[in-house]
């Protein structure tokens, strides 16, 4: 079975057993791997009666069948849990090497169970897996723990939790080659429930395709279309994901001051130009990958690491009205060594910032105060004083203290870097999302402000549904393969099937692929319903829906969702209430998965 | 009018916003890149936009309005992208 290795790592961390078992060929045809796989595997494994920070949650690793092939940017993994932050299914994916490594051991998946009574961490070799003690790791952050532990880029990649996940900061990340993240939906509070301070890989295994000749022209093929597009040859390499900051700001999408305004009078001041000219030392890449978005970046008092992207650009920047781009830089650097998903971070700081002002919050916190960015990053990571209350998200904290509504989440997740009333589709996106308000699920950035493919008008709602829901069945199929979407900016779904059976040796086309995208957004979906999620849950802060915007490019507009959600329902085949209908489940071979629910 | 180059455009301008006139968003692009006439390569594939290069009057796309005969006036603002993206 080329492609996949047929084999998945399955640690009890209470016991103490380390097993193998069989990959089924089945799932793995119908799900491929990464976002899809994983979400297949924690179906079986986790049911609604599982607290997300209990033994019974699992952590599930997962790498698809490009991973470690060399095909262009095929260094990523994911990782599939119970969200603590949501209580929905969470996927979460990263680049770097780490991914590659682990698929170079041997195995497809890693499956970690259960809470081990004392720090520990996890070494995987060809040969072996050990778990020993890592008491003497725990407390420290992860730029320390990753150098402790002797990462070395091509051959040993570490994984780890920073201090918060240590604490169970429900926003923490899970941290790989050092700056990379499994952020969103707080699976480092996971990590950190099972007392798993680190993921050791060391591996020499080649993922060797099915058809060689086939896929060294598809290597060729898709370099010369990355090395074609402007997009992943130049506007990433030279100016970074940041790039886009501006434009989103001048059309009046830029959330800013927590979702008040929708234009920052400082976007050029933090934007990807900004830091090109200011702090930018060079670009990097991750394994295998042309594209060289990566920022390396120093400031002025010698601090220097990755980033910062346009999300974490954004929710140190314009959400919490701060311009400072050395002070943004430098709380993304510290959020990254505490272990800190930076959107969620951002966007409560901004939260808790509206929270004072108005009066709901006993702080003194104002926006702007760039100055106090380090203090509540650090404060958060470590359950200090307010910290312990921003740990909890920006829903819980808004909640505490009496308004809820200033939360700017959907499903408790924290919204990202673009206003729903200035992108209508992109409002569906964050509605419908299986993990919350997110964007790489299905981003209408392309279509509804950059033209790619085409430029469809971003204040319209009609004929929204199909074109957001074949951008999240497509996102799924990146996510499960396990690919950059940046590649997919260049290179079409056509192209992932011939590479795909280049490498597997089994025939996929394109239809094939997508099919497998809409089985992985149905089968999210149904996991969320049988946790309790309705579609009441599939919608969009009261400011989105009620506020129009004051001013600028969007003024005027509030997020018109209603129709756009009937539309989405019947476009992907379910009832009024959000419920797949029995003919989509046996369309997509999930009819099995509910009858046993 | 006030033009803002974003991205690499920067760099035939030497800076961030400059003025330049006309009564269409064709003519200002044109009379822009008769000030700085390396811009032309890098807007213009004849006489048409590069491909995914987006211009913006008052923060919409001409594509949806009228394209480069969309009419400006002294007060608009316009903003010129390259090839962008990100996320």
């Amino acid at each position: 079975m080329q492609g996949w290795t047929g084999k998945i790592l399955d640690i009890d961390l209470s016991s103490g057993s380390i097993n193998t078992q069989p990959l089924d060929k089945e799932m793995a045809r119908l799900y491929l791997g990464g976002r899809g796989l994983g979400g297949r595997l924690l179906w079986d494994l986790v049911g609604p009666e599982v607290d997300p920070l209990a033994p019974e949650n699992v952590l599930i690793f997962t790498t698809g069948p490009i991973t470690a092939t060399g095909v262009q940017t095929s260094n990523r993994f994911n990782v599939s849990t119970k969200s603590p932050l949501t209580g929905t299914l969470l996927h979460s994916n990263s680049g770097g090497w780490w991914g590659m490594q682990f698929k170079r051991t041997g195995y497809d998946a890693l499956i970690v169970r259960g809470k081990a009574p004392e720090p520990v961490m996890i070494t995987i070799t060809p040969e072996e897996v050990t778990i020993e003690d890592a008491t003497h790791l725990w407390g420290k952050t992860v730029f320390e723990t990753t150098e402790a532990l002797g990462q070395d880029r091509n051959k040993r990649n570490v994984l780890c939790i920073g201090p918060a996940g240590e604490n169970l900061v429900r926003i923490a990340a899970i941290m790989n080659d050092r700056e990379r993240a499994l952020a969103r939906g707080g699976p480092g509070a996971v990590m950190g429930s099972k007392n798993l301070k680190a993921i050791v890989v060391e591996g020499d295994a080649k993922n060797q395709p099915a058809d060689k000749d086939q896929f060294k022209f598809m290597l060729y093929e898709t370099r010369k279309l990355l090395k074609a597009s402007p997009l992943t040859s130049q506007a990433f390499p030279e100016f970074g994901t940041a790039v886009v900051l501006n434009a989103v700001n001048e059309i009046g999408a830029l959330p800013t001051r927590n979702f008040q305004q929708t234009q920052f009078e400082h976007a050029y001041e933090i934007s990807g130009e900004s830091i090109t000219d200011k702090i930018l030392v060079t670009n990097q890449a991750c394994w295998a990958c042309p594209i060289t978005c990566t920022r390396l970046t120093k400031t002025s008092s010698g601090q220097e690491g990755e980033g910062p992207e346009f999300e974490s650009t954004w929710a140190f920047g314009a959400q919490s009205g701060i311009d400072d781009l050395e002070l943004i830089a430098e709380a993304n650097y510290l959020a990254n060594d505490l272990g800190l998903d930076t959107i969620s971070m951002g966007n409560t700081i901004g939260c808790a910032m509206e929270l004072a002002e108005k009066g709901f919050l006993p702080a003194d916190l104002r926006f702007g105060q760039a100055e106090k960015l380090h203090d509540l990053i650090h404060d958060t990571a470590y359950r200090r004083g307010l910290g312990d209350d921003l740990a909890e998200g920006s829903y819980r904290l808004a909640e505490k203290f009496g308004a809820p509504q200033l939360s700017m989440s959907v499903k408790k997740l924290e919204m990202p870097a673009y206003d729903p009333r200035g992108m209508q589709g992109q409002g569906l996106v964050y509605a419908t999302s299986n993990r919350g308000a997110c964007h790489e699920t299905g981003n209408m950035l392309g279509p509804e402000v950059l033209a790619l493919p085409r430029l469809i008008d971003r204040f319209a709602t009609q004929g929204k549904a199909g074109i957001v829901s074949v951008h999240q069945d497509s996102a799924a199929v990146v996510d499960s393969l396990v690919y950059c979407k940046f590649v997919n900016l260049a290179v079409a779904e056509e192209f992932f099937a011939r590479t795909l059976t280049a490498i597997t040796g089994i025939r996929f086309t394109a239809d094939d692929l997508m099919k497998v995208g809409e089985r992985v957004w149905t089968l999210e979906r149904l996991y969320n319903l049988r946790e309790g999620f309705t579609a009441e849950d599939d919608t969009l802060p009261d400011r989105m829906l009620n506020e129009p915007v004051a001013d600028g490019p969007s003024q005027g507009f509030t997020a018109n969702l209603a129709p756009m959600l009937e539309e989405y329902y019947q476009f992907r085949g379910w009832d009024e209430n959000g419920v797949p209908k029995p003919e989509k489940l046996q369309e997509l071979g999930l009819a099995d998965l509910v009858a046993v629910a | 009018m006030l033009v803002k180059l974003f991205g690499n455009l920067r760099q035939h301008t030497g800076q961030l916003a400059v003025t330049a006139s006309g009564t269409t968003i064709g003519e200002v692009l044109q009379d822009l890149c008769a000030a700085y006439p390396s811009l032309e390569k890098a807007i213009f594939d004849s006489d048409q936009l590069q491909a995914h290069v987006r211009v913006m009057v008052n923060g919409h796309d001409i594509e949806l309005a009228h394209g480069l005969d969309t009419p400006v006036s002294e007060t608009d603002q316009i903003a010129v992208f390259p090839p962008i993206a990100g996320g």
